[in-house]
């Protein structure tokens, strides 16, 4: 007798939750070091690219208030007080450029720009020079998930800060077109365009990454409110 | 006995830490300096093993031992890579190699992972069994002796990575180089909260009035911690808000300039009797914890500094700080933000009566450093520092980026 095999199809059950990532980096020295801006410009010809996206990319991670945004201005405002150096160094926008190499390039085009111009710069102290660094990143699950708005504002208001770094700044560079997790989440799972919109939105540089944070669940908070509102209609 | 730190400690270095005692369970760790008891790397010790053993890591922390000779011969390898000028001969560097060999005899070096803390065990290096050799190099090395440093270069190059507490410290080496800032632990004798009645005991005990402004500053008597320009800033700043000064030291028995020092800074002192220089015992941590929640503004006027540590403590206490700009103070105080950076005694002076005429700045300022300090100088930071960077040099062909 033929036996019958019944197939029961399962449908494989795919987890859309939003999974809250951290991240940690420890610093890791080149040993270069620069005391004026010939010698800044120079490293930052030959220092590796995981350097160069240490203090560009990630100067937002170290997560208090600056008025720069990238460690080059921040030294060449703070260390060299080239003010008008700093402005334009940190007028890049590292997320603008293809890749490391090309940010490279435009950081060195300004230097050079400004030596010509302004020859005159002085020295730092011993001691206050830039000091080229690398970062080692670990990246590891917080433990917590969202499946919809109201778990998401929920988690947003108790991850640590670097967890917002890794979703809203970090992604960036891996989802590329400056795109960051939570929009990308929001938009494509949830459906909730508007808000994502609105969050992509943000100015990435204007920003610490508490500003973030309370922009973002300013965002959420005013559309659940919104969905509230219209399920009572 | 890590879940102690919930609710303290940034989750996330919680995690990763539970994370990595996952990664690392059962391994070994092995930890080796040079005393058991008294500076801030025992201190840290002391705390740091029992938590990593918590994790499931197999931790231990041995100490090398040495005579009067070798100890004299390691104070001046130090004083040395600090910059000082040192004769330092064939024969003394001899007899440091030899010691440390009679010590690779004693210990057992066999580990997944050794640390060893400073330059006193750096040759047992040579001795190595198995595992992944890191060296941490405590001390300020912005100017090192090029003499010592060729000396414990072929030592440094053998080890699988080296840590520096600064960046300013590293210098272009073979060897991989990290950065890993010190700690302070808050549930410590030293920096745990304390009730009013135990603040209020301590400043009865040292006849200290709580009716005015305190101002403290709190370090060994030693020039390089400035305690005369204390003094003067404390007289400029008086002219115009009363207020009471406290300078708190441990007689520096292995320094011999502190009772000269001691004694420079109590004829300074005047007889003030707003002036209260307390010369304190070894192990008042709880006094100290006590000085510094009574304090208005914390000073570390210093001239030059490793890191500075008192910085962290006094700011873990929501303290307003004013810090001189050298070592890793500058690290520790973000000018403007969380404390303010100066460079003389009129600077210090200037910041302190901004400080005592705007007490909501001074608060927020006070806020904003227990809150920087949370984040970057607990003990658990660097627990999770140390075991991040064992697992990177584990892992090293595997890149920069790890997923856990």
């Amino acid at each position: 007798m033929e036996q019958q095999v019944e197939h029961i199809e399962v449908e494989e059950q795919v987890d859309t939750s939003f999974e809250f990532m951290d991240m940690v980096t420890i610093l890791k020295s080149t040993g270069r070091k620069a005391a004026n801006l010939r010698q800044l410009r120079d490293n930052l010809a030959e220092v590796s690219e995981e350097c160069i996206f240490h203090h560009t990319y990630q100067y937002f991670s170290k997560g208090h208030i600056q008025e720069y945004t990238n460690d080059f201005a921040h030294w060449a405002g703070e260390g060299l007080e080239e003010r008008a150096l700093a402005e334009h160094l940190s007028n890049i926008d590292p997320y603008s450029f293809n890749s490391v190499e090309e940010l490279r390039e435009e950081l060195l085009h300004v230097l050079d720009y400004y030596i010509e111009n302004f020859p005159e710069t002085r020295a730092v102290l011993p001691g206050n020079e830039f000091f080229f660094n690398e970062a080692i990143t670990f990246v590891f699950p917080v433990g917590l998930r969202a499946r919809n708005l109201a778990e998401f504002l929920i988690a947003l208001k108790y991850v640590d800060a670097s967890s917002i770094y890794y979703h809203f700044y970090e992604a960036r560079i891996r989802l590329g077109r400056g795109i960051d997790d939570f929009s990308k989440w929001l938009d494509e799972v949830i459906g909730a365009k508007e808000v994502a919109d609105k969050i992509r939105a943000i100015d990435p540089f204007m920003h610490n990454m508490e500003g973030i944070r309370e922009h973002i669940i300013e965002i959420i908070d005013g559309a659940l409110r919104k969905e509230m509102e219209v399920s009572l209609e | 006995m890590i879940s102690q730190y919930a609710g303290i400690s940034p989750k996330r270095d919680l995690l990763l830490l539970n994370t990595l005692g996952k990664a690392f369970k059962g391994k070994t760790f092995l930890h080796v300096n040079s005393t058991r008891a008294g500076g801030g790397v025992a201190e840290i010790l002391h705390r740091m093993i029992p938590l990593l053993n918590s994790l499931g890591i197999d931790a231990r922390w041995e100490v090398i031992e040495g005579d009067q000779k070798f100890f004299d011969i390691t104070k001046k390898i130090h004083n040395a890579l600090q910059g000082n000028m040192e004769n330092i001969t064939e024969e003394m560097w001899e007899y440091y190699y030899e010691v440390n060999k009679r010590n690779a005899k004693n210990i057992n070096l066999e580990a997944d992972g050794v640390l060893i803390h400073d330059p006193q065990p750096a040759p047992l290096i040579n001795f190595k069994k198995n595992g992944k050799w890191i060296w941490r190099c405590h001390i300020d090395l912005s100017k090192p002796s090029p003499e010592v440093s060729n000396h414990l270069e072929p030592f440094c190059k053998k080890y699988d990575a080296i840590i520096f507490s600064v960046p300013k410290f590293a210098r272009a080496m073979a060897t991989d180089e990290f950065i890993v800032p010190p700690s302070i632990d808050p549930l410590s004798e030293k920096n745990m909260e304390l009730t009013e009645e135990e603040i209020k005991g301590v400043a009865e005990k040292f006849q200290i009035p709580l009716d005015r402004p305190i101002l403290l500053q709190v370090s060994r008597f030693d020039r390089f911690k400035d305690p005369i320009g204390v003094i003067q800033t404390y007289r400029k700043v008086k002219k115009y808000n009363d207020c009471v000064l406290v300078l708190a030291g441990s007689p520096a028995t292995d320094d011999p300039e502190g009772e000269a020092v001691l004694e420079e800074v109590r004829e300074y002192a005047a007889n003030d009797p707003d002036i209260h220089i307390l010369l304190l015992p070894p192990f008042s941590d709880k006094d100290i914890n006590a000085l510094q929640r009574m304090a208005t503004v914390v000073f570390q006027k210093s001239l030059k500094e490793g890191f500075g540590l008192t910085v962290s403590e006094a700011m873990w206490k929501g303290k307003p700080v004013i810090g001189g700009a050298v070592g890793g103070i500058p690290l520790q105080i973000v000018h403007g933000i969380t404390g303010f950076l100066i460079h003389s005694v009129d600077g210090a002076a200037f910041r302190t009566r901004q400080f005592l005429n705007n007490p909501l700045m001074a608060k927020r300022m006070g806020e904003t450093g227990r809150e920087y300090v949370r984040r970057n100088f607990l003990i658990t930071r660097q627990m999770r520092d140390y075991l991040s960077l064992w697992y990177a040099v584990e892992n090293k062909d595997k890149g920069i980026v790890f997923e856990l």
